[in-house]
């Protein structure tokens, strides 16, 4: 079971690996997930770990077969950085998904579109379905609902006994959700929540509401 | 010309200034002309930095007779300065022999502040005498031909290595050593070390164990009788004054009629926060004071330290507040007082500090100790005890630095490229590599050359390259030139400079404080009230302002540990608190209204006795346990029993810990009765327990930032130059989560721990501590408020995290969203 929230009359579930399935359209959707990462870092003589490199796509392939979509779109920095050699590891994975890939583009997508469109991947700025609105930064736009990336959200807990945590997370106000990154080797960014926001926190195998 | 010749002109020379050389000075001439490496063991201010100058200078007049009329360029000497302020200092000396004497020898300063344009001509020139830090020694090492430079170097000094030994920049200068050794034709090494528990280990990380320089070396020390005198300044009203705190401004006013009685006076406080807190309020409350007193801490620019310590000597200033900044080099003869705000956490450092003050042979130096909380006034009554007994701490080197073994070996990659097996037996004759075996040894060179210990083909890491003959050599450009950035071994946090908006320069604030600040917001730094007005780039834009504010740049610093002497001197001046008032020294006597307070619902412990309290306040349960044993115990005693707790009943808690005793705050009571039945405090399983809590808590983490950055394997960016690799820029918290997930054997990761149980934890300490403990009676003192002695542990805030709980039942528990 997971946890999901109503939109406009719109069923969108909520997993704890970091996407969000829109129900009637079949929909992933996944953000910042920084492909490439490790091997960029890797590139420039910084040694991390390389087996990091395919927990990504261990990590893709789970959330693709719980929800078995019909199409998964990627709210940007699907790529971290220019060319290298994980690009190949990409083109299999993209190869054996079932699933039709679209990219909206964010500002770490600096690879060229023709790299993606000869996958038969399709590039959008944005895009609109229905009163939703796809982008990679945060957009507000009378009246639509937004759902972007970019920031990396967390938000940060505090308990009886000077007890904090600070957890990933995905952050919903009324006109939008930000998702959090999906990568593995990212980091977060914390944000303050206003009364009306609502935050669903990312807590081990769980999205808990707080 | 013969030895009797050569001190014949060296003592010419001290009659002329009208002086005479002491016994140590001669007798390092003569070691230093005999051929021997060697420590010298002198405060300063005694005239150590002639001890060596001489004999090096000696040594080129007794090898080029004709040197009044023929000079070879080239570089001779070396002198290795811990703080780059100190080497003008140094300059300014040994110019002033190279000069009286007649030679043509030049003298020249390579350090973090030498202008790009004096570098390049270095390189084309390098001057005869070099004062330089351990980081530009090894961007020498890190330039092509550096062998080249140095082969005709005859002597390094390295000087305060007390303050080097037991930091990564020791290892560094060991390193740096044992290659000089092999480059230098023949290279006399001395090290100049204030005193130290350690003193012949401190000879033998300098030299290397079992080397033929350590064979052929020797200790001289300074015998010279000085008179240190601690002065205690007891409040008059022990009932007004704070159970804790850190500033001691309380007893400001005390410290009036002392800066008035002497000619200069120093105060030295812990941190440079304090110090612009103490700065501020002396000129607040004494306007009188402006002009006539100053501030000195590391973050303050370089030409406003230079005026105060140039104002300090010719006596036109009445009082200085400082830091650590003052406590080496410089000689100032017209201090003639020295207050210790707060406790100075080590003996060393507080002899160190009261040496500053009458300089001159046969004068008493006299330190006041300005407490500022009332458990410190034990801590008072302890130091004069240390004083007399001389209770110096040692300074633990470290072993197996794989990190700062892997950032010399790219340092030499980057310059000539290296040859593994000249190398090898180079470092294996280093303290600090000595028990290094071959496997390491392949496994750093596979971690150099593949970044991991095998080959792929979709791989396309790239650091040092293996040529055909088997050197190994950093090709590209773009990776020799962010390592030139990177060297270096200490880590901080990114620091911003802080600059008027036309361009002065005011001094730099560590990055997190920048950041919290919005526009129009005003800070105190420096002495001033400045407005900030925006940030761009690395720099910080500000201008004065005349609104008042609290606000002060806070440093982070490391904090300091007792030693296992202080501590126990500790815990005696308290067991004193039972006895009979005229067996009690005066500070223990005024803390009588305390311990009364004290003893409402508790006790003031027995040396049989082991006190644990527990209260709740609005914050949580505390449990608070005393064992006396200086922070760096309580550490690694609050992270083995919290451990030891939790498998009895999972348990989330926070831990924090101060010299006297350790707190764990937890959202639920914990069972002390059950803590005492299972006989937690036991060393049986120590090691295996310590090792399981530290994976639940943060403190190898924190190691492995400083790791990560020495290695190489997170880039830091070029703060000083503005320019951003944001694309390369990771933190190191999450390269930990990497490294525990898909590479735990690797042996920087493994380091991050080995470093925590040495370094942080000192385990043996620890067993020591636990034994001590299970001979006492342990007295559980549950109370219905704070406890005076809980006080200044429970308002810490700076605090360790442990839980085995489920994350999600503790979210259930936490529902309060913070701000910020």
């Amino acid at each position: 079971m997971s946890l999901s929230t109503q939109i406009y009359g719109e069923e969108f579930q909520f997993h704890s690996l970091g996407g969000i399935f829109w129900v009637r359209k079949s929909l992933l959707l996944i953000s910042d997930v920084h492909l490439g990462k490790v091997a960029h870092f890797r590139k420039f003589g910084a040694a991390v770990p390389r087996k990091a490199v395919h927990k990504n796509y261990v990590v893709l392939d789970e959330i693709v077969d719980y929800f078995k979509p019909f199409q998964i779109c990627f709210l940007g920095d699907l790529f971290h950085s220019s060319l290298n050699k994980e690009w190949e590891l990409f083109e299999n994975w993209v190869a054996k998904t079932p699933a039709e890939i679209i990219l909206v583009a964010g500002n770490h997508d600096i690879i060229s579109p023709h790299k993606f469109e000869n996958l038969g991947i399709p590039i959008f700025e944005e895009l609109l379905l229905g009163n939703f609105l796809l982008t990679h930064h945060p957009k507000e736009r009378e009246g639509y609902f937004n759902f972007c990336g970019h920031i990396h959200p967390a938000v940060r807990l505090q308990g009886f006994g000077r007890q904090r945590l600070k957890l990933p997370c995905f952050f919903k106000t009324d006109s939008q959700m930000i998702l959090p990154a999906f990568g593995e080797f990212t980091g977060t960014h914390v944000l303050q929540p206003k009364k009306e926001d609502e935050v669903f926190v990312i807590v081990e195998n769980e999205v808990v509401k707080v | 010309m013969n030895q009797t010749e050569l001190f014949h002109i060296a003592e010419n020379w001290f009659q002329q200034q009208g002086w005479k050389p002491f016994s140590f000075q001669k007798q390092t001439w003569k070691a230093f002309l005999g051929g021997k490496h060697g420590l010298l063991n002198a405060p300063t201010g005694s005239g150590k930095t002639y001890a060596l100058w001489f004999p090096i200078i000696l040594n080129h007049i007794k090898k080029h007779p004709d040197y009044r009329t023929k000079h070879k360029k080239g570089l001779k000497a070396i002198w290795i300065t811990p703080l780059r302020a100190l080497s003008q200092e140094i300059k300014q000396s040994a110019e002033r022999v190279a000069e009286d004497l007649g030679t043509q020898m030049t003298v020249g300063i390579r350090t973090g502040d030498t202008s790009t344009k004096e570098r390049a001509r270095q390189r084309t020139s390098m001057p005869d005498l070099l004062i330089t830090t351990p980081e530009s020694l090894q961007l020498l090492l890190a330039s092509k031909g550096y062998d080249k430079v140095f082969q005709d170097c005859s002597a390094i000094v390295v000087d305060e290595w007390h303050e080097l030994l037991g930091t990564k920049r020791g290892v560094q200068m060991e390193l740096g050593l044992s290659r000089l050794k092999t480059v230098c034709r023949e290279l006399r090494i001395w090290g100049i070390s204030a005193t130290i528990g350690n003193l012949d280990q401190a000879r033998e990380v300098l030299l290397g164990p079992n080397s033929q320089a350590f064979e052929n070396s020797i200790l001289v020390q300074a015998k010279l009788n000085k008179k240190i005198t601690v002065k205690s300044i007891i409040p008059e009203k022990m009932e007004t004054f704070p159970w804790r705190g850190h500033l001691g401004l309380h007893l400001l006013e005390e410290v009036v009629p002392i800066i008035n009685n002497s000619k200069t006076t120093l105060l030295f406080t812990n941190t440079r926060s304090q110090c612009e807190i103490w700065f501020q309020k002396i000129l607040e409350k004494h306007p009188e004071y402006a002009g006539e007193i100053a501030m000195h801490h590391g973050s303050v620019n370089k030409e406003t330290r230079i005026w105060v310590e140039q104002a300090i000597r010719n006596e036109s200033l009445k009082a200085v507040v400082c830091t650590s900044s003052l406590d080496l080099g410089v000689d100032f003869a017209p201090v003639e007082t020295v207050v210790q705000i707060g406790g100075p956490k080590g003996v060393a450092r507080f002899l160190q500090r009261a040496g500053r003050s009458g300089h001159r042979p046969g004068k008493e130096s006299i330190i006041y100790f300005l407490p500022t909380h009332a458990m410190e006034l034990i801590e008072a009554s302890a130091l004069q005890m240390a004083v007399k007994e001389n209770a110096v701490e040692d300074r633990l080197p470290f072993l197996n630095s794989y990190d700062v073994l892997i950032q010399y070996l790219t340092t030499l990659a980057v310059s000539d490229g290296f040859y593994p097996e000249e190398i090898f037996s180079e470092i294996q004759q280093t303290f600090c590599y000595q028990g290094i075996t071959e496997d390491i040894w392949q496994w750093l060179l596979n971690f150099l050359v593949m970044g991991s210990q095998s080959l792929k083909t979709y791989d396309e890491y790239k650091k040092v390259e293996v040529e055909a003959d088997g050197k190994f050599k950093v090709n590209n450009r773009a990776i020799a030139m962010r390592h030139r950035f990177q060297i270096g071994t200490i880590v901080g946090d990114a620091s911003v400079a802080v600059r008027y908006q036309k361009g002065g320069y005011i001094g730099s604030i560590e990055e997190y404080f920048i950041s919290k600040l919005n526009a129009g917001d005003v800070f105190t730094f420096a002495g001033r009230n400045l407005e900030f007005i925006r940030i761009k780039g690395m720099q910080a834009h500000v201008k004065n302002s005349t609104k008042h504010t609290n606000k002060v740049p806070s440093w982070m610093g490391g904090r300091l540990s007792f030693s296992a002497q202080m501590s126990e001197l500790l815990r005696n001046e308290m067991y004193t608190a039972g006895l009979e008032t005229k067996k009690q020294s005066d500070e223990i006597k005024a803390l009588l209204p305390m311990f009364n307070k004290q003893r409402e619902e508790s006790i003031v412990p027995k040396p049989d006795e082991f006190l644990i309290e527990t209260f709740k306040t609005r914050d949580g349960h505390h449990h608070i346990f005393y064992p006396f044993e200086g922070r760096g115990v309580h550490e690694a005693m609050s992270s083995l029993l919290s451990y030891r707790i939790s498998l009895l009943s999972p348990i989330t808690c926070s831990l924090a810990f101060n010299d006297y005793g350790f707190e764990m705050l937890s959202d639920k009571p914990i069972d002390i009765q059950a803590v005492i039945d299972n006989n937690l405090f036991s060393t049986d399983y120590m090691l295996s327990d310590l090792q399981k809590s530290l994976n639940s808590n943060e403190m190898a983490r924190r190691k492995f930032r400083d790791i990560a950055v020495i290695s190489g394997m997170v880039f830091t960016g070029y703060p000083e130059k503005g320019i951003k690799m944001k694309h390369l820029q990771s933190s190191s918290q999450l390269l930990f989560d990497v490294f525990r997930d898909f590479e735990p054997d690797n042996l920087m990761f493994q380091q991050a721990f080995t470093e925590t149980f040495e370094h942080q934890l000192e385990e043996g300490r620890l067993r020591l501590a636990l034994e001590r403990i299970a001979q006492q009676e342990i007295v559980w003192k549950p109370c219905k408020n704070p406890t005076p002695f809980s006080f200044p542990i429970i308002t810490d805030r700076l605090r360790e995290k442990l839980s085995n709980e489920k994350l999600a039942d503790r979210i259930k528990r936490m529902t309060k969203i913070l701000t910020r």
